[in-house]
């Protein structure tokens, strides 16, 4: 559905996007994570033919946006930054004025992906009456008209309190699972991501540092907290033990498709008492500070 | 085809629903009802009225409705008119790519050279509607209060000075106002220009009046009369022309002859400045 050939990009001199190249295959939700100023709304700028690559090619469904904008766009909506609107004119004058640089769109359809977004009630109301929450939907069904099958979305969640953020993630795995629609989801904020996203690129100062599924983002390989009576009776029993490796007193490391009972099994056959066993899983913020921080890329 | 009108629409709509769009109608009406109240003061009577019968003709005549709408329409329309056309020129692009709105119609599967057509042509509505406001509330307001007479068109710094029966007069005045929204779309499009430039609202309308005011100055030094011709300022007055008897139809060909290539000009920078932007903040 998108592909990225070798972006380049630089601002002012200032290096923005290096090189970056991936793929967003159709029907799925792919993430674009990455900390504040690490090239994603760059990315997304390309994309959409607003911001002009020194280098490499986007394309979306096969059509280059750099050579063919229009066509590209054809079935394409984004909200690109903040979603921003005419403060002084109503919901549904802002979409039929937005709607109108697509195409002649239908009052029924402005009425549908209104439904959608479940701002039927106020739509007739000015904007700058509107909520941060509201805002965010009214974007998100102007991104939908008149009939798009792909959505580019830079950091929806932004500014939404706890329950606008779940709505607005069911909302998006909605239109997912019932439309087919494609996504492609911006964020600096992992649980955005891992929450919503089949599949992520992971950005670092305009180099892509990951790409892949979320459970490639962790290794194959987790560490086991042992609480046992006599450690020095124990750590021979474990040596011996085939992809077993000792970390430290009290931890081991093993694959994650370990069986640990074997772990357990084997130190009181060999008459050591065992009081806990704890598998230690890293969290999420672990694992992506470890590959941005590392600076090393992982392709999966 | 229809599509672009459907646009158009839209444009006109954000543009009229704006409360700041009708600041320059509501200031025109209150400076003419301030200028034809002026009028009635008897010390400004008779200044006009010595003028009038130095040349053997009948104050009563021609202080009308018509001279005080013509006379209103002279000192105000290019200055205040000009202030408040490059207002909203300066902000048409400016503005939207200021508050965003200009990324999310760009999110669209539409060419930015589509974007300004409709927004310079929703400008020169609002020109030509903004003269015609001027030209015709001037016309009533001064007509119900001095009625229908005689019109006498006297500017003499640029040396006219012409009497007409009020039916000729009312030609002339009518025909004035089409010519002038003419000359004031150069206004419309040098403000554009700047709009499509990477700078705020307010400065492209201020880089705007400066260089219409720095013209108009230069225009004005003795020194520079040979080089008179290349300042704008020279054919944006052509439109009162049309009241000198006989009408220099070729100097008014060459004059909108000349602001036609202006306007084109700025509309070339403008529309390649913003077509080779980028659009990120």
């Amino acid at each position: 559905m998108i592909e990225l050939r070798n972006l380049r990009k630089a601002f002012a001199g200032k290096p923005a996007l290096h090189d970056l190249s991936l793929e967003v295959r159709r029907g799925e939700i792919f993430g674009l994570l990455g900390h504040n100023g690490a090239g994603k709304s760059t990315t997304l700028g390309i994309l959409l033919g607003q911001v002009f690559p020194n280098g490499g090619e986007a394309y979306i469904s096969g059509v280059s946006v750099q050579k063919e904008r229009a066509r590209a766009l054809a079935r394409t909506g984004a909200i690109f930054e903040a979603p921003r609107f005419y403060d002084y004119l109503s919901g549904w004058r802002n979409l039929e004025i937005y709607t109108s640089y697509s195409a002649r769109v239908p009052k029924e359809k402005i009425a549908e992906a209104v439904e959608t977004v479940g701002l039927t009630k106020r739509i007739g109301d000015k904007v700058g009456a509107y909520s941060q929450g509201m805002r965010q939907r009214l974007g998100l069904a102007q991104a939908l008209l008149p009939d798009n099958e792909l959505v580019l979305l830079d950091e929806p969640t932004n500014g939404l309190d706890p329950e606008g953020i779940h709505e607005m993630r069911l909302l998006i795995q909605q239109l997912n699972r019932d439309r087919g629609i494609t996504v492609l989801f911006c964020s600096h904020l992992l649980v955005d991501v891992e929450q919503l996203c089949d599949r992520v690129a992971i950005l670092n100062q305009g180099n892509k540092v990951f790409d892949g599924r979320w459970a490639d983002l962790d290794s194959d390989r987790h560490q086991v907290r042992l609480e046992v009576d006599a450690w020095e009776k124990a750590a021979p029993l474990l040596s011996a033990v085939t992809d077993l490796q000792i970390v430290e007193r009290g931890m081991v490391s093993v694959r994650k498709d370990f069986d640990i009972a074997e772990i357990v099994s084997g130190l009181v056959q060999g008459g050591v008492r065992v009081r806990a066993v704890e598998p230690q899983r890293r969290n999420l913020e672990e694992i992506y500070l470890s590959i941005t921080h590392n600076g090393g890329t992982r392709d999966t | 085809m229809s599509l672009f009108f459907h646009q158009l629409y839209g444009e006109l709509w954000k543009l009229f629903a704006r409360k700041r769009t009708y600041i320059g109608f509501g200031a025109f009406f209150g400076l003419e009802t301030l200028i034809l109240l002026l009028f009635q003061l008897p010390s400004v009577q008779r200044s006009f009225g010595r003028i009038i019968e130095r040349a053997g003709y009948g104050f009563e005549s021609y202080f009308s409705g018509l001279t005080i709408a013509f006379l209103i329409l002279y000192w105000t329309v290019f200055l205040l008119g000009g202030l408040y056309i490059a207002l909203v020129g300066g902000d048409i692009v400016a503005k939207e790519v200021e508050d965003g709105t200009m990324r999310m119609t760009l999110c669209r599967p539409v060419s930015r050279l589509r974007v300004l057509a409709v927004k310079y042509i929703a400008c020169l509505i609002y020109t030509v509607a903004l003269t015609f406001f001027i030209g015709f509330s001037a016309l009533g307001i001064g007509l119900l209060r001095q009625g229908v007479g005689g019109f006498f068109a006297w500017q003499p710094l640029q040396g006219i000075f012409f009497l007409y029966d009020f039916g000729p007069g009312l030609q002339r005045y009518l025909c004035s106002l089409p010519l002038l929204a003419a000359t004031l779309v150069s206004v419309t499009s040098l403000a554009f220009m700047f709009s499509c430039f990477n700078m705020k609202p307010v400065s492209a309308t201020i880089c705007t009046l400066t260089y219409f005011t720095t013209d108009n100055i230069f225009r004005n030094v003795p020194y520079f009369d040979s080089i008179k011709p290349w300042f704008i300022t020279s054919h944006i007055e052509t439109w009162y022309h049309i009241y000198r008897s006989p009408i220099p139809w070729l100097r008014m060909v060459e004059d909108f002859a000349y602001l036609a290539g202006a306007d084109a000009t700025f509309i070339i920078i403008g529309v390649v400045a913003f077509s080779v932007r980028d659009f990120k903040s």
